[in-house]
């Protein structure tokens, strides 16, 4: 398993398939946005998004789409605000904001959200 | 392509049969409503039951992403266009009334054609401002974007400005932020040329002078844009996120993407290409658009393979926002045109009693609803019949600007200024709201925007215009 930190600067890739996502670090997810979708409830009974945070990985499903990559399109990507496990969920400055491209090969590149990025938390 | 398919399917409906109209009927794409109300002694006028599509369709827009937001989300192109096709189908095969049809196709083509490019080309531009957010940058800002609004049109202004408004303002963002940016940039800003807003370009290509209406509206204009930004200033100064942040400032404003600059600019020329502007343009009948149209589409493709990827993707550029509204507005676009005849019917009729205030006020009102281009024309046809003026005349509509000037003047405030009141009151509108969400901030429901904001901001805004320049006018 790796880190947030060594995913960023090995630039070390998520995988996607279909509605799920694959992500090589541990982190609890705050927000995701895709396409217009502000995503904040990863309850049990929400209809819109859940993760799940494996041994090695963590896993986001979106529910409303069947197949992710039917809707994001080439300079569009998935927006999230994560906290590493073990690291303090409510300390401001350990939420990180991550943006997925999707890739061919159901390959995903994690970046964190530079200056450009518009993405509010 | 499979996805565009239906918009298509609609607008070949909407062409109808096109060799049973007159070649002047294309004379001028954009030129649509006032030709409606002239068609009604061609053609009778629709019952009042064929406004349901219309009325449908809006309510389906304030209260499907209330109550089913992603069955909406999947399906709205489906409902746009199937009552579209309902209104399309009744004048086809009821009325047998293609003039309207006709002259609703020019009209959208006109219309998206202006807004696509628009939004591609200034896609491929990054504007990077490195200044801390306050409440008196934010106005300055909200405030050179209404100027700049006259010059490239409220949906250049919006497109070009609401990503870099959005990034000053990241650590303190909230709705009412961008509200105000519609309010201000997208909308209210656009009043002083006939570049600013499509009701005063449609005006213009009528014969209003250019300068006209910055000579007639400035007056206006200044001081409600005044009063707008200082209740933006009001509300702002008691935000106090963000301020705990300690990062460093360069204050330098960094500008990429010059080359879709000069795409900007093709598009600006283009507006004025029309045979109506200038005489050696040619007319392409029996063809539903003219040639700026085709300028236009040709700067969305261009602009679009030449842009510098990195800013496309710094922009997370998508055509979604504009697909958004290519299909919602075929959709508001087909269902309104018999409100549009009816409210032209009842205007024509009612002309003598109507003053400037009453001018003002319905103008106004329907334009947030409505489209506002045709609903300007269709009271600028009204205003001018009670006079015994044809607004399909240039040297009545340039006498009616000198003599009644009183009229122009509160039908172009109210087009341009009320559409602002609802999402789907201007093109911008719906687009910059997309934009805002796609960059994560929660937007109002098309209820909430006028609730929350637009009735209690604006309304007594505009009771303080109508109270000082139209109040017992007659």
């Amino acid at each position: 398993m790796s880190t947030l930190n060594e995913v960023l600067t090995k630039n070390l890739h998520g995988l996607y398939y279909g509605n799920r996502i694959l992500l090589p670090f541990k982190a609890d997810i705050l927000k995701a946005v895709i396409e217009k979708s502000i995503i904040t409830d990863f309850s049990d009974f929400s209809e819109q998004a859940e993760y799940e945070i494996k041994d090695n990985r963590t896993e986001i499903y979106f529910y409303e789409y069947a197949d992710l990559s039917e809707f994001i399109t080439t300079y569009e990507t998935i927006k999230l605000i994560v906290v590493e496990e073990g690291r303090d969920i409510f300390d401001i400055k350990n939420h990180i904001k991550l943006i997925l491209h999707l890739n061919d090969g159901h390959e995903i590149k994690i970046e964190e959200a530079g200056e450009n990025f518009l993405f509010i938390e | 392509m499979r996805k565009i398919l239906p918009v298509v399917l609609l607008a070949f409906l909407l062409f109808g049969m096109t060799n049973q109209v007159n070649a002047s009927d294309f004379v001028n794409p954009a030129a649509l409503s006032a030709e409606i109300v002239n068609s009604d002694a061609e053609h009778s006028l629709p019952p009042v039951f064929m406004v349901i599509p219309f009325v449908t369709l809006l309510l389906l827009i304030a209260v499907m992403p209330l109550f089913a937001h992603h069955f909406w989300e999947k399906h709205y192109p489906k409902f746009s266009i199937a009552l579209g096709t309902i209104t399309v189908l009744y004048y086809l095969l009821v009325m047998n009334d293609t003039h309207s049809l006709l002259h609703t196709l020019a009209e959208y083509l006109s219309f998206i054609a202006l807004l696509a490019s628009l939004f591609v080309a200034s896609g491929g531009i990054l504007i990077k401002v490195d200044k801390k957010a306050t409440p008196m940058l934010n106005v300055i800002f909200l405030l050179f974007g209404a100027v700049i609004a006259n010059i490239i049109g409220t949906t250049g202004a919006s497109m070009l400005l609401i990503r870099p408004f959005i990034k000053i303002n990241q650590d303190r963002i909230k709705p009412y932020h961008i509200i105000f940016f519609i309010f201000l940039i997208s909308n209210i800003g656009g009043a002083l040329t006939p570049i600013g807003d499509p009701p005063l370009f449609l005006g213009f290509l009528r014969g209003v002078d250019f300068f006209w209406v910055f000579e007639h509206v400035w007056y206006m204009w200044l001081p409600t844009i005044i009063v707008v930004a200082a209740v933006f200033y009001f509300i702002d100064s008691r935000n106090n996120d963000g301020q705990e942040k300690s990062k460093e400032y360069t204050g330098q404003i960094e500008f990429k993407g010059y080359k879709n600059v000069v795409y900007l600019l093709i598009i600006l020329i283009s507006v004025f290409i029309d045979p109506n502007v200038i005489s050696w343009v040619p007319n392409l009948y029996p063809l539903p658009f003219g040639i700026r149209e085709i300028i236009m589409f040709s700067v969305v493709y261009l602009s679009y393979k030449t842009a510098d990827k990195e800013i496309l993707s710094s922009n997370e550029f998508d055509f979604e926002p504009i697909k958004e509204v290519a299909y919602l507005f075929i959709g508001i676009f087909a269902t309104m045109i018999p409100a549009l005849q009816l409210i032209a019917y009842e205007a024509n009729l009612l002309g003598d009693k109507l003053n400037p205030g009453i001018f003002y006020w319905a103008t106004g009102l329907l334009s947030g609803f409505l489209d506002n281009a045709p609903t300007y024309l269709n009271f600028l046809s009204a205003a001018m019949g009670k006079y015994g003026w044809d607004v399909n005349n240039a040297v009545d509509v340039h006498n009616f600007e000198i003599e009644h000037a009183v009229y122009l003047q509160a039908i172009s405030v109210a087009a341009v200024f009320f559409g602002a009141m609802t999402y789907i009151g201007n093109g911008p509108n719906f687009m910059v709201k997309s934009i805002s969400e796609r960059a994560g901030i929660k937007m109002p429901s098309f209820f909430a925007y006028l609730i929350k904001y637009s009735i209690p901001i604006l309304i007594p805004i505009f009771i303080l215009v109508w109270l000082a320049f139209y109040y017992g006018r007659v």
